[in-house]
């Protein structure tokens, strides 16, 4: 009984220790190659894919199994959303922009290609006089300019097809969303059930920085960080996703502090259970309806920022964001109307889409809503 | 007599209250033997979930903490392990069954998933043995059709069916000693007598020990070898069940046995003690029960009343059996 004692081998399951090596040494080589991009050779991707590449590998190590594990809390409320009209138009709407961010491009022209012979070009359907200085004749001359199924929702004062520049705008949106509230949620999800599960000093530390966090201005910061570093795409989703985790902090924390007290936490821990495990399979799983939720509807937040950020002239330069497009648009607002327009409509759609989605999804996880 | 396999000397565990200290365990001493069933009783809030929590180091903490004594599992002081060391010692060494099965298994989880947690854990164990030794343990609590059983939530079962669960569930870890904290509290009476054949039987098939908590007297009639009376964080009384039960000598046993109905007399209304259980911020000087004791003499409030020991292996914290050698 004493060898039973004394035995020092680490109590974690082989199945665990086989994916945590996996998953370690997936990590390690993406960081050896991004280093060596950096500094030995020219970037072979850029910023915004390994960090696409560290959440996928953390989502497939992490998030999976924990969706798994609570597959039928997830299946439950799957079918009490669906109830809801509203929500199911929006997550269709969702991944139709998913579909369209993936293959789209495919279809689309060069989004960059600039053409001075079609500017200004009018969608399909739609025709506008313009008024056109000839220079052999002296004159001016009206002409009337129709939409061409080429461009069927017309061309900017470059040249460049709108429909090109909203697709690639779509995948540029959506990246931001999901992956600066990726980041976001992680962190607020691990922050907020370890201040409550852990307690005393650890909680009263982790929250007055959540505090901290919260009132800085985080769009100040935004600017601040961007006049400094300059505009790129991947620096604006790794900011947003390091200060908007606060809100998630707070709520998981609330709902984990009842979770902590229940009696099949204790029973865990009288198994032999580590506060990790407990974190990671009692606790999590048990406000992962919380989580899809504050995500769903944190996401639309992130996608107006990035828009905002673009609007005010501090996006990427070298990525036709939506809000980009609706900068370069609002200034000739009286002449080529639809510039601005179409990244306008799509803007109000994905963040109507996203809310709608998200609230009924909080319905659908509300036990005391009955639907 | 067998060996004590845990040996728990002075244990005090104080819960540090803003309105004073809360002294739920005050300064027990007591020996688990080999294979035996030990009971502990008492009232509620009288310190016997504490004494069993403060074995495994579960006690919440700020506001508990255990202030002195030792429990020696084995060789081992378990309240000068290492974190790490006690872990590896709770639910493998000493488990635990929890009085309301309900909310002591997570509802996200099918019930096979929650037992098979524990298994998994041996390196030498696959996904196929597992599940294997998962119908096993609920074979082995008596749950009907185990196969399917593992594929359900706890919602889905009855309280009984949940308890039995909790139960394979402690044992997942093969462990020496079972701590079961009042577990049929929260089930019916006929589920009751099922739950108790399963711990007598464990207790013949596996050689465990059990440290079985209860506030009911009758069901230590049909389990228990020997047995302690908890009155206000302390023991008052120890003995072997059957003279306990026919024989009880500190005054408080003797009313607790008095207010156990007798189906076979028609009585009025039932017997009760008079007066509260004490409060242990604040508790009475001398006797912890001498302001309810009708054998109450006046040294029983001076005088903390040292172990007596009145027969072979039976203890009594009381006067009164002080006084023929005065």
């Amino acid at each position: 009984m004493t060898n039973r004692l004394k035995s020092t081998r680490s109590i974690t399951r082989k199945v665990d220790r086989v994916k945590n090596l996996a998953f370690i040494i997936a990590m390690v080589l993406l960081v050896t190659t991004l280093l060596l991009d950096i500094f030995v050779i020219e970037m072979i991707f850029d910023l915004l894919t390994y960090l696409y590449i560290a959440l996928g590998l953390l989502f497939v190590r992490y998030g999976i199994p924990l969706l798994y594990a609570s597959r039928r809390l997830i299946q439950y409320y799957w079918q009490r959303a669906i109830k809801n009209k509203l929500a199911v138009g929006g997550l269709v709407f969702i991944l139709l922009l998913i579909l369209l961010a993936f293959i789209g491009p495919l279809f689309t022209v060069d989004p960059t290609a600039v053409n001075f012979d079609e500017k200004n070009l009018p969608p399909l359907g739609f025709t506008i006089e313009e008024s056109v200085y000839k220079i052999e004749t002296k004159q001016f001359i009206t002409s009337r300019i129709t939409g061409t199924s080429e461009h069927p929702l017309g061309t900017d004062d470059k040249g460049r097809d709108l429909l090109a520049m909203i697709v690639s705008g779509t995948r540029v949106s959506l990246q931001v969303g999901l992956f600066a509230t990726g980041i976001a949620i992680i962190l607020g999800t691990l922050i907020g059930v370890s201040a409550a599960y852990l307690g005393g000093k650890t909680d009263n530390i982790l929250m007055r920085f959540t505090d901290i966090m919260m009132t800085f201005p985080f769009f100040l910061l935004l600017v601040f960080i961007v006049f400094i570093f300059g505009p790129n795409l991947a620096l604006i989703v790794i900011v947003i996703g390091l200060t908007g985790w606060t809100g998630t902090a707070r709520l998981i924390r609330s709902e984990s502090l009842s979770l902590r007290t229940r009696e099949f936490v204790m029973a865990s821990k009288a198994l032999g259970a580590s506060d990790r495990r407990i974190i990671l399979s009692h606790l999590i799983p048990n406000v992962i309806s919380l989580i899809i939720v504050i995500a769903t509807l944190s996401i639309p937040g992130v996608i107006l920022a990035e828009a905002a950020l673009s609007f005010i002239g501090l996006g990427d330069p070298s990525v036709a964001s939506w809000g980009m497009i609706l900068k370069a648009g609002q200034q000739n607002l009286d002449t080529t109307w639809w510039v601005a327009v179409a990244p306008g409509i799509m803007l109000f759609l994905t963040v109507l889409a996203f809310n709608f989605l998200g609230d009924g999804l909080r319905d659908a996880f509300d036990p005391r809503s009955n639907i | 007599m067998t060996e004590a396999i845990l040996r728990i000397r002075n244990l005090r565990t104080y819960f540090f209250t803003r309105r004073g200290i809360v002294k739920a365990v005050d300064g027990i001493d007591f020996d688990l033997r080999k294979s035996e069933c030990l009971c502990l009783v008492g009232e509620s809030g009288c310190g016997k979930t504490v004494t069993a929590l403060s074995i495994l180091n579960l006690v919440d903490s700020p506001p508990g903490r255990v202030v002195s004594g030792e429990i020696y599992y084995d060789s081992l002081n378990l309240l000068k392990c290492p974190p790490d060391q006690i872990r590896r010692i709770r639910g493998k060494e000493i488990a635990m069954v929890f009085q309301d099965a309900q909310s002591a298994l997570n509802p996200v989880f099918t019930i096979g998933d929650q037992i098979a947690e524990q298994v998994k854990l041996r390196p030498e164990v696959n996904q196929r043995e597992a599940k294997e030794q998962v119908i096993n343990l609920l074979k082995e609590v008596g749950m009907p059709i185990p196969e399917k059983m593992i594929g359900y939530y706890p919602h889905q079962l009855s309280g009984g069916m949940r308890q039995r669960a909790m139960i394979a569930m402690s044992l997942s870890g093969d462990p020496q000693i079972l701590i079961a904290d009042e577990p049929t509290t929260a089930v019916d009476v006929t589920v009751k007598g099922q739950i108790l054949d399963i711990f007598s039987q464990l207790k013949s098939t596996r050689q465990m020990s059990l440290l079985f908590i209860t506030h009911e007297l009758g069901i230590v009639s049909e389990i228990g070898d020997r047995i302690m009376v908890m009155y206000g964080g302390k023991i008052v009384e120890t003995a072997t069940v059957s003279e306990l039960l026919n024989n009880p000598k500190h005054p408080y046993t003797i009313s607790l046995i008095k207010c156990l109905p007798d189906i076979t007399q028609v009585m009025g209304r039932l017997e009760s003690i008079p007066g509260t259980v004490p409060s242990l911020i604040n508790p009475p000087s001398g006797c912890l029960f001498h302001p309810r004791c009708d054998k109450a003499m006046a040294v029983c409030s001076k005088e903390e009343p040292p172990p007596f020991i009145v027969a072979e292996g039976r203890t009594v914290f009381c006067h009164l059996y002080s006084r023929p050698e005065r």
